[in-house]
């Protein structure tokens, strides 16, 4: 019985196997956005791809530097001019699917991307039961890059703090963005969780903000923005007087360049006696809907193998980007970075990131920027719970109805 | 109030009355407005009629060509031997009809027309995997706003065929020439210039200006944002659904966030343009002032702020700001403060900041404009109030300030609507931050109804809210302008001027 | 003030009330110079602060540019001079295969000189008639114009897009497309020259008239050679603002970078995250852009100064 199913199994796999290699091929152009560190990798993998597909060897590809950050939005605003392949981290993916700027991923290889990259990342390109995204890697992630020199133990945020301060060096986290915040909540044990539609809704939360947790983690944060030694940001290159930094694995040549000798990095410390956790995230390709079928194969075709587990490894080996394809996290290499092996410890205390609320974001922001701006700083308990129920009413009315 | 009442009271107190007297006259002024408003409608209604009538007097009393005109345009031209006029009226009706009626639906006004009052009915489906893209809403309202325009045009133009007409028939029969259409081209260089020098321009405002704004008037009234994005998705009218939830004050509205953005908004064009003004008014009497040397200098040293390009010096001087810029960083190293001042994270510290910076971009302007006038103001004036023994800050109250106020009254209206819309320096030095929990919708403290605007058309794609919120600042604006114009006389009538 | 005529200012006081000449005691002279040394002394004091304020961030700008973003550090740092100073950042801008820096340039230069050539000619015909010639509907165009003025600008963004986009003028028509979108309403802005114009004499074009001159000749033969200021004037205008257009740049050309004009390409250097340790390359570039026209706007300050108090007091 086993060998018939694996035979039939072998005949289908060869069947459309055939299908593929029979398609009509494509030859007319194709736009590529990625982020301005992976143009150059991702024009010899588009070669690559060529050479093993002689069926798209005449299609002319074009790529382009636009940010994760901005493709979303450029895609909303005119999905006719946007890519056809597009890099974005997947907090953009609920506005997408809502806007129809993202196609759902070619069943067959829908299959193959859930049986290959790590769970996280599978559920991240999910929307209800619809997967509308290729993930490409599993780093989206925040520890902490220190000193060694000023930092004489990473482990809690109140020694880094006091280190940093009798150094005269800044400890830098992004507090007022919705992605780094959720270190405090999420560690103090709150949660933020949303429950999607297959049409990109929004339609249930899951939020346990307004809480003795929630108000432990805020006032933790409160604490760090008291210290003189506290900067809000994350942006290695933009921090002029670093101690420690919050932040991701595609800054880490720039933090080996700022750190020199005494480049180190660790999950991120404890905080109040609770471990901090945070996000998971993901980055993700998507393919734009499109008007013509041989068109679309060819996105498929490329969007899969951008994303397979060879160019995952390529990519991780041009600039450092961790993959999410199980097999590739299991290299040596990438088993062995430094970064990487700190992001991995930290993920530990981290809940992959699900799909959130566009204005989820700046509400974020607003609660860190009432933080910093001092407008908390004299809050008791009850004040503090007052805000945090108001900040959860608001993301209730974020809900589609 | 008698004369004599008014002017027993003290100085505040003068004010006050005066103030009040205003206010109370305002509703008498709007009304006034409203009356000339309907008066012009009611010119432009009796107008209307009048052409009417007329058009049909002259299909009446016209012979054969002029009838056949009605039907088609020029023809009464051509026939009279106005063969360039007739060409231009042909040439339009021709292309008007193409456009109306054209054989590929997809393209042609009727369609759009008829698709207006829905936006648009067929969903985008799925034939297989392959994407088929429905109606698209933004085209259709935006091609059937540009069809209403061409069939007013059309019908303009056909009536000023007709007019034409009855007018070439009259000069004919009071034994009079036509004008040959040589005669018409090169009364274009001269009778008519005007034409000439305002074709073009005219033709890019409407279709660069008017256009687009009559568009998203338009997108104000339907539910054009994110989720409704074109050409996926269809958006539809939702009628007053969106001025409901920008201005109304219940907890998922912006009604409270705009008051508090509009109310900054207004003492920032406010400090922005006074400020400005008197200071740059100071420092042009310093630099102007008898015995300073190398006046150049100082002039050329301010007005670099004009000169380079903003993008560069605001970013710039915003980075300067940053926590751990280059300020706060000396600062710390010589001790003065041991954490760094919150320039950009304090509500208050942001808001006087930007206004702080602005001064450093807005003085320049300001002192050379000054230069200008105070160079006009005649010098036996101040030597009289010399002799008097005025001191300086006198004679700067009684002479330079009235003076300047009176030649620069239009410039400070200017300015201040200006300067609500000023987007380049908020949106360069703090981007609307910092964000609070008791503002919504990504607004921020430093945020000016423009800058809020921008967010909501660049980072949300809420055209439907951002459409209102132009139509709200334009309110805001046209209500100020009213109200000033009112106050100064001297902008009122611009042949006084020449 | 000539030497030869110079009176002494204070020295004595002509008393209306009683009629005669009185010669002010010469201690009071004396306390008043000093009073007037002393003030122009602060004066001085403040002009210098001022100087330095407004200079200083400049400078700083210039230092950071000299900070190799190779050897030493690209991103932001705490000190202002570079510990080492180098044309890195100058020749990568250059010279550099990754670099569009030029293209841009080039790109921002071609908008700046079709856009202030034909903008010019739209705001003088506009202004022109405006001031000159009266007709039917005159004033109907310029409350419509005044009307329209009220309306922020960002506002019809989305729908400016979509008309460019349908002639071909988004991403790689950019250029053109950001041209056409600068010159097409420019004739609103006729403010100014229009106050310019009203301030000629309108008895120069009545005898010209008289002697047979067409109305375009008047404007050609007679007015123009007299409105050189407000040309250059106008001209100037128009070719610094597309310097520093961002955000109307960066929505019409998105995606397509060869096509950015400087304001885009740069600012993107220091708010986007992907370009790490780019900041002093973006001082370098705001350096290399604020140069050229800082000295064409100094060495045509003249005119500027003519024009904006004229619309000042024009309103």
């Amino acid at each position: 019985m086993k060998k018939l199913f694996s035979l039939m199994l072998a005949c289908i796999m060869l069947l459309s196997l055939c299908s593929f290699a029979m398609a009509d091929g494509y030859s007319g152009e194709l736009k590529i956005w990625v982020a301005e560190a992976v143009v150059d990798f991702t024009q010899q993998q588009v070669e690559a791809f060529k050479a093993l597909h002689p069926e798209y060897a005449d299609m002319t590809v074009v790529i382009q530097p636009v940010g994760e950050g901005d493709a979303a939005t450029n895609m909303i605003t005119d999905v006719e001019a946007g890519a056809d392949l597009f890099a974005f981290a997947q907090d953009q993916l609920s506005r997408l699917v809502a806007a129809g700027a993202v196609e759902e991923v070619e069943p067959s290889n829908a299959e193959v991307v859930k049986a290959e990259n790590d769970p996280g990342s599978v559920g991240a390109v999910m929307m209800g039961d619809t997967m509308y995204a290729y993930p490409m890697t599993s780093d989206n992630g925040y520890f902490l890059y220190y000193d060694k020199s000023v930092v004489t133990d990473p482990s809690t945020l109140e020694q880094i703090l006091a280190d940093c301060e009798a150094a005269g060096k800044s400890f830098y986290m992004e507090i007022n963005s919705g992605w780094y915040q959720t270190a405090f909540f999420f560690g103090a044990g709150c949660e933020l969780t949303f429950d999607s539609n297959d049409e990109g809704q929004l339609i249930g939360m899951n939020a346990s903000y307004a809480s003795e947790e929630g108000v432990k983690a805020l006032k933790a944060m409160i604490d760090l923005h008291k210290s003189p030694a506290f900067v809000n940001g994350s942006s290695i290159s933009n921090a002029t007087n670093i101690g420690a930094i919050v932040d991701g694995t595609w800054d880490a040549t720039a933090a080996k360049e700022v750190f020199g000798d005494n480049y180190a990095t660790a999950k991120l410390p404890t905080v109040a006696g609770f471990q901090m956790g945070g996000f998971g995230g993901f980055k993700m390709l998507g393919v734009k809907p499109q008007t013509d079928d041989d068109k679309l194969a060819a996105c498929d075709a490329l969007a899969a193998y951008l994303t397979s587990e060879e160019v995952q490894l390529a990519r991780y080996n041009a600039v450092g980007w961790g993959p999410s394809n199980l097999n590739a996290q299991k290299n040596e290499a990438v088993q062995a970075d430094e970064a990487l092996s700190a992001l991995a410890e930290q993920l530990a205390f981290c809940a992959p990131q699900g799909q959130y609320p566009n204005d989820y974001w700046s509400l974020a922001t607003a609660l860190g920027d009432d933080v910093i701006g001092g407008k908390l700083d004299d809050a008791d308990d009850a004040a503090l719970l007052e805000v945090l129920k108001g900040f959860e009413a608001t993301c209730e009315g974020y809900l589609s109805k | 109030m008698t004369d004599l009442e008014y002017l027993k009271l003290s100085k505040p107190a003068k004010m006050g009355y005066k103030t009040r007297k205003f206010f109370a006259a305002l509703p008498k002024k709007l009304v006034g407005v409203c009356k000339k408003l309907g008066q012009g409608i009611i010119h432009a209604g009796a107008g209307f009629i009048r052409g009417c009538k007329d058009t049909v007097q002259t299909f009446r009393t016209g012979d054969w060509k002029t009838k056949l005109s009605f039907l088609v345009m020029g023809f009464g031209s051509f026939a009279r031997g106005q063969w360039g006029r007739g060409l231009l009226f042909f040439l339009f009706q021709t292309v008007f009809n193409i456009f109306m009626f054209m054989p590929n639906a997809q393209f042609s006004g009727c369609y759009y027309l008829g698709k207006l009052s829905t936006l648009g009915t067929v969903e985008t489906y799925k034939e297989g995997r392959r994407t088929v893209y429905g109606d698209n809403s933004f085209f259709i309202l935006l091609y059937g706003v540009l069809t209403l325009f061409f069939i007013v045009a059309f019908i303009y133009t056909w009536y000023v065929n007709v007019k034409q007409n009855r007018l070439s028939e009259m000069i004919l029969k009071s034994g009079h020439k036509l004008k040959s259409t040589k005669e018409d081209v090169s009364a274009l260089m001269d009778s008519q210039f005007h034409k000439t020098l305002l074709a073009l321009p005219t033709l890019g405002v409407t279709i660069f200006t008017i256009l687009p704004i009559l568009f998203m008037i338009l997108v104000a009234f339907t539910n054009f944002d994110a989720t409704h994005q074109p050409p996926s998705k269809l958006f539809t009218w939702v009628g007053w659904d969106n001025f409901r939830q920008l201005l109304s004050t219940d907890t998922s509205s912006y009604g409270n966030t705009f008051s508090q953005v509009l109310l900054w908004t207004l003492i920032w064009a406010f400090f922005a343009t006074f400020l400005n003004y008197f200071l740059g008014m100071l420092v042009a009497i310093m630099i102007n002032k008898k015995g300073i040397k190398l006046k150049k200098m100082w002039r050329t040293i301010l007005v670099m702020t004009i000169a380079i390009p903003q993008f560069v010096s605001l970013l710039y001087v915003s980075k300067m700001f940053a926590a751990d810029g280059l300020i706060n960083s000396y600062l710390m190293k010589w001790g003065w403060i041991s954490s760094p001042l919150p320039f950009w994270t304090n509500p208050t510290w942001a808001r006087v900041t930007v206004i702080v910076i602005n001064v450093w971009i807005g003085i320049p302007y300001l002192m050379l404009i000054a230069t200008g006038i105070l160079m006009n103001i005649p010098a036996d004036l101040y030597e009289s109030a010399r002799i008097d023994g005025a001191n300086a800050f006198q004679m700067y109250k009684k002479i330079t300030l009235p003076y300047m106020l009176f030649v620069t009254g239009p410039y400070l209206l200017t300015s201040f609507t200006g300067n609500i819309n000023n987007f380049n320096v908020i949106f360069l030095l703090s981007q609307g931050k910092p964000l609070s929990l008791e503002l919504s919708g990504n607004a921020g403290y430093t945020d000016l109804l423009i800058t809020w605007l921008y967010k909501m058309t660049v980072n949300d794609t809420n055209y439907k809210l951002a459409a209102v919120m132009g139509i709200l600042v334009f309110v805001v604006t046209a209500v100020i302008n009213l109200i000033v114009y009112n106050m100064i006389p001297s902008v009122k009538n611009e042949e006084d001027f020449q | 003030m000539s030497k030869k005529h110079e009176v002494p200012e204070v020295d004595i006081v002509i008393d209306e009330e009683a009629g005669v000449i009185r010669e002010v005691k010469p201690e009071k002279t004396r306390s008043k110079k000093g009073h007037e040394r002393r003030v122009n002394t602060s004066i001085y004091v403040i002009l210098i602060l001022m100087s330095i304020i407004w200079l200083a961030p400049f400078f700083f700008l210039v230092f950071q540019s000299f900070r190799s973003y190779a050897t030493e550090s690209g991103g932001m740092v705490d000190y202002l001079l570079p510990k080492q100073w180098s044309l890195d950042n100058y020749k990568w801008l250059l010279e550099s295969q990754e670099s569009n820096f030029l293209r841009w340039y080039g790109n921002t230069l071609i908008i700046a000189i079709f856009s202030a050539a034909i903008q010019t000619i739209m705001v003088l015909s506009v202004s022109y008639a405006l001031s000159r010639l009266r007709f039917r509907g005159r004033k109907l165009i310029m409350n419509v114009v005044l009307v329209l003025g009220m309306f922020p600008g960002f506002l019809t963004m989305i729908t400016l897009y979509f008309l460019l986009k349908q002639l071909g003028l988004t991403q790689t028509g950019a250029i053109p497309g950001l041209i056409l979108i600068y010159v097409a309403s420019s004739g609103m802005g006729y403010y100014i020259s229009k106050g310019f114009f009203d301030t000629i004499p309108k008895s120069l074009d009545e005898s010209a008239r008289i002697d047979g001159a067409t109305r375009f000749q008047v404007f050609k033969k007679i007015i123009m050679p007299l409105a050189k200021p407000i040309v250059i004037y106008t001209i100037l205008m128009a070719f610094m603002a597309p310097w520093g257009d961002y955000v109307f740049a960066s929505y019409v050309a998105f995606g397509s970078e060869p096509n950015y004009n400087v304001a885009v390409g740069l600012y993107r250097w220091v708010n986007v995250a992907d370009y790490q340790g780019y900041f002093t390359r973006f001082c370098a570039g705001g350096v290399l852009v604020a140069v050229p026209i800082t000295a064409l706007f100094l060495a045509l300050q003249k005119y500027y100064v003519e024009g904006v108090t004229g619309g000042a007091v024009k309103g």
